[in-house]
């Protein structure tokens, strides 16, 4: 028997159920919008991220909340509480039919249920389970409570972002907007899952993965870790480049606009070559300065002269708009980029080129909203957003009856709580 | 011997820098034969092996820390892509080869004549994962990046810092390291989708797209709200809201107060801790935890709207007490009273110091062959049938061209060195210093099957 295929996506053929909060739920948009069944579970009356703001229209209701909308695409949604034996019934029934179960409750909090791994592997054995906690299943830290910016302090991420004394002083270590904790740990959960997958594909058993926030964020902080194990240099903050062992040359140049350009073409070794290209450009607004000069042409010159060329283009970036700046950069083969808000993000007509921006519906309001999309574009299996954001218990009847559940009986289930 | 989840899968690695390193890197350790493609020009620092950590000490291509790391658990070949020969011998290892990675600007696999296209004539069912910046489709395809464009392209930057500041943006390639995890987890849906189909495919992912959607509310915020991120108070440094402008959500979780990093005994650069409360309940234990001074019983604090309205005052006093404990012991006293409490850690504290990733093992120690013994970085989750340990170093350059060229395509020894001298497998201007291994004849299987 060929195997039910859900989306299009290359997860198509995958069910996934999602139970336990916030920690998980950006592993499973994206596992849903690759096309697995998520099957998301919330408390009867819905899940507490539907509190999180903005709201449509500024309307402060459940199913309003654009947070829960952004991280929810592609997913079913069903109540249920495991607080009642009836639903923990429920919970097992459906868990035997799922490939995956993510979970983010505290650590033990499942089994102690009787809904740990080895309860729902014994009629599953195929069955891969994950649980995505703060700090993992073990350790000194297991149960402490946590934030996106707790995290970001312990993982790292703010102890190397923030500003130079001068342009700040005193300013404290940052950490950056945006659930970038929380995304960090789903990127590797999401890894941990699918290699899971392979494997049983493979062998046919499922297993259990004991994934953590914060080993996931500690993880992920590029070179700085290695500069401490290698070179036992401590790498510190500055304004809008890398963190670094010693002061570095500025990277984010302010335009005649009052936006930024964040750039390397300065920070690392430049060519001759690239310096008479950079001469070319800047003499068009006539503030080249000395660097058309024959002595720049020799590179040890050149290198030993980067505060002063340093200067000289800031003068030019401080007369030229940053949509200048980076057009004219990229086309002379400089990786620059604008500081771009959301807003020129959303206009910017390459990502519309690759489709990224997509129309999502929401039937129940009579309207339609553009969304982010996606990263990939999967030639053979399209990624895509089958629905918005489901509901407070809008598939209750659909997968509840998938499982068996007579129709009749899902308002008992509900008058008692269970749904 | 437990396998590994991958184990089956070979991957031919052409990637370069950190974002394709650091995707095939966790491909590698979960079990793949992640074949790294190498040149070894010192114009192109050895292809990323010099540079970086430890990397300045004249030690060669494989005296790189940084590369150590990032490199773990792979193989490495040395083939000149453009020379005829290199390009049959990449040709080759593609009909026995599951996933092509790269992470170029768009035109240089066309540009060497190994496209998609090509790949999938040598081997129908070929995964070709391609990171560029901008991806292979759109009008700025040709345009190239690092990490701190993809960062500021994508709108990340501008999230990070104070208002009415510069950004503060990210002080690492944040961008680097996920963009390679999403280059991993590309790799990953595709090979789910050829193990349940039997179908390869060409997946285009760019980094700048993957950096978009990490900022979903704001741009939902835009498109449904028509409120643009460009305004006063944001965005809101640590805090959730920024005082003395209008109140309302700036896209990072609940909107609540404390939410903020202290400074902590000691005032030096790391000396900070983040504390939150996201419920009355844990501000009440945290005013309990400071000895309910007076000012932590007013009236205007005991609701989460108060502390907003009045978070200049709130923070100050917070953190005319924090600044008299140490920060491990405020974070330890916060966690022991159900208060969310985190030490702003430094590299050296995470490796050193932190006794949660001590617990997990995310360090641990491995001796490589030239630069000696260090912590190497383990993988954040631990699979309970197949565990990946990280136990292999980063190979050294060129290492495995007899296993790799001599053992799956049959070449044989000798031209094998001929193309250390033919600029096959190794640079004519380039000298063959720190390489003698590349001339230990192997004893065992490989010798003899040539015989």
């Amino acid at each position: 028997m060929a195997p039910e295929r859900f989306g299009n996506g290359p997860l198509g053929d995958l069910r996934v159920i999602e139970v336990g909060g916030e920690v998980g739920e950006w592993c499973a948009k994206l596992m849903a919008d690759l096309g697995a069944d998520v099957i998301k579970i919330e408390p009867p009356g819905g899940a507490a991220e539907r509190e999180i703001g903005p709201f449509l229209d500024d309307i402060p209701t459940a199913e309003r909340s654009l947070h829960f909308w952004h991280y929810n695409t592609s997913k079913r949604g069903i109540t249920l509480d495991l607080e009642s034996a009836a639903g923990r019934e429920l919970f097992r029934r459906l868990a035997d039919t799922a490939d995956v179960v993510l979970e983010s409750y505290p650590p033990g909090y499942l089994p102690s249920i009787g809904l740990g791994y080895r309860e729902l592997e014994g009629s599953n054995p195929r069955l891969v389970m994950c649980s995505l906690t703060p700090f993992g299943q073990q350790g000194p830290w297991r149960d402490y409570r946590t934030s996106d910016l707790v995290h970001l302090a312990v993982g790292g991420q703010m102890g190397e972002c923030g500003y130079d004394e001068v342009d700040v002083a005193g300013a404290p270590p940052i950490g950056p907007g945006g659930g970038n904790a929380w995304h960090t740990a789903g990127h590797y959960a999401f890894i941990g899952i699918m290699s899971a997958l392979f494997y049983r594909g493979v062998q046919g058993a499922g297993q259990y993965i004991d994934a953590s926030v914060h080993d996931a964020c500690a993880l992920t902080t590029e070179g700085g870790v290695t500069q401490w194990i290698y070179n036992h240099a401590v790498v510190k903050r500055q304004t809008g480049r890398h963190a670094a062992a010693n002061p570095s040359p500025r990277t984010q140049f302010l335009c005649a606009d009052g936006r930024y350009v964040n750039t390397l073409m300065f920070g690392l070794r430049m060519s001759p070559q690239q310096l008479l290209v950079v001469a070319d450009w800047f003499d068009q607004r006539g503030l080249a300065a000395d660097l058309k000069d024959e002595k720049y042409q020799d590179p040890e010159a050149l290198n030993g002269s980067m505060p002063h060329i340093i200067e000289v283009a800031e003068r030019f970036f401080a007369a030229t708009t940053s949509d200048e700046v980076y057009h004219g950069a990229q086309q002379r083969g400089f990786a620059l980029g604008p500081v771009r808000a959301p807003e020129e993000v959303a206009a910017d007509e390459h990502f519309r080129d690759r489709g990224f921006f997509v129309t999502v519906e929401h039937p129940e309001l009579g309207r339609s909203f553009e969304y982010p999309g996606a990263a990939a574009i999967y030639h053979a299996s399209p990624w895509s957003i089958r629905r918005r954001a489901p509901l407070i218990g809008e598939d209750n009847v659909e997968v509840f009856g998938e499982i068996g559940v007579a129709r009749e009986a899902l308002g008992v289930l509900r008058e008692s709580g269970v749904i | 011997m437990t396998s590994k989840p991958l184990e089956g899968v070979r991957v031919l690695d052409f990637t370069w820098v950190r974002a394709g390193p650091w995707c095939t890197r966790w491909l590698a350790v979960l079990g793949a034969e992640v074949v790294k493609v190498e040149w070894p020009d010192p114009r192109l620092a050895f292809n990323g092996r010099i540079g970086g950590a430890m990397g300045a000490q004249g030690g060669g291509p494989n005296a790189g820390g940084h590369a150590n790391d990032q490199n773990a658990e792979k193989l490495s070949i040395t083939v000149n892509v453009r020379s005829p020969k290199g390009l049959q011998i990449i040709k080759d290892l593609m009909l026995v080869t599951d996933v092509v990675v790269e992470n170029f600007s768009a035109s240089v696999m066309d540009d060497w004549g190994l496209g998609y296209e090509v790949m999938r004539e040598l081997k129908p069912d070929i995964i070709y994962v391609s990171m560029a910046g901008f991806g292979h489709e759109g009008r700025h395809a040709a345009y190239t990046t690092m990490g701190p464009s993809v960062q500021a392209l994508s709108g990340l930057t501008f999230l990070s810092g104070l208002p009415d500041a510069p950004p503060a943006g990210w002080g690492w390639s944040y961008m680097d390291d996920t963009g390679g995890l999403y280059g991993a987890m590309s790799t990953l849906a595709a090979l789910h989708h050829k193990q349940a189909t039997g179908e390869g495919q060409h997946v285009d992912m760019s980094q700048v797209a993957a950096g978009i959607t990490l900022t979903g509310p704001a741009l939902l915020d835009l498109s449904a709200n028509h409120r643009p991120s460009r305004r006063a108070g944001y965005p809101p440094g640590n805090r959730a809201h920024w005082p003395g402008t209008p109140l309302m959500n700036n896209y990072r979780g609940r909107t609540v107060a404390p939410h903020n990093a202290y400074r902590t005994l000691g005032g030096e650069h790391f000396d900070w801790c983040a504390i939150t409360c996201a419920t009355d309940e844990e501000w009440s234990s945290l005013v309990a935890l400071m000895g309910s001074p007076a000012w932590a019983t007013d009236a205007q604090f005991a609701t989460n709207v108060g502390r907003l309205e009045h978070q200049l005052e709130l923070d100050a006093h917070i953190e005319d007490w924090t600044r008299t404990v140490e920060k491990y012991e405020l974070m330890d006293r916060c966690q022991a009273s159900g208060v969310p409490a985190g030490a702003v850690q430094s590299t050296e504290d995470r490796v050193e110091h932190d006794p949660q990733l001590r617990a997990r093992n995310l360090f641990t120690p491995m001796t490589h062959p030239v630069i000696g013994t260090f912590p190497m970085q383990q993988a954040p989750f631990q699979l309970s049938a197949t565990p990946v340990p990280v136990s292999r170093h980063g190979p050294l350059l060129g290492e495995h061209n007899v296993s790799i060229l001599g053992g799956l395509l049959g070449i044989s020894w000798d031209e094998i060195q001929d193309g250390y001298r033919d600029g096959t497998l190794w640079p004519a201007h380039v000298p063959m210093e720190h390489v003698d291994y590349l001339f230990e004849r192997p004893s065992g299987q490989l010798a003899s099957r040539e015989g």
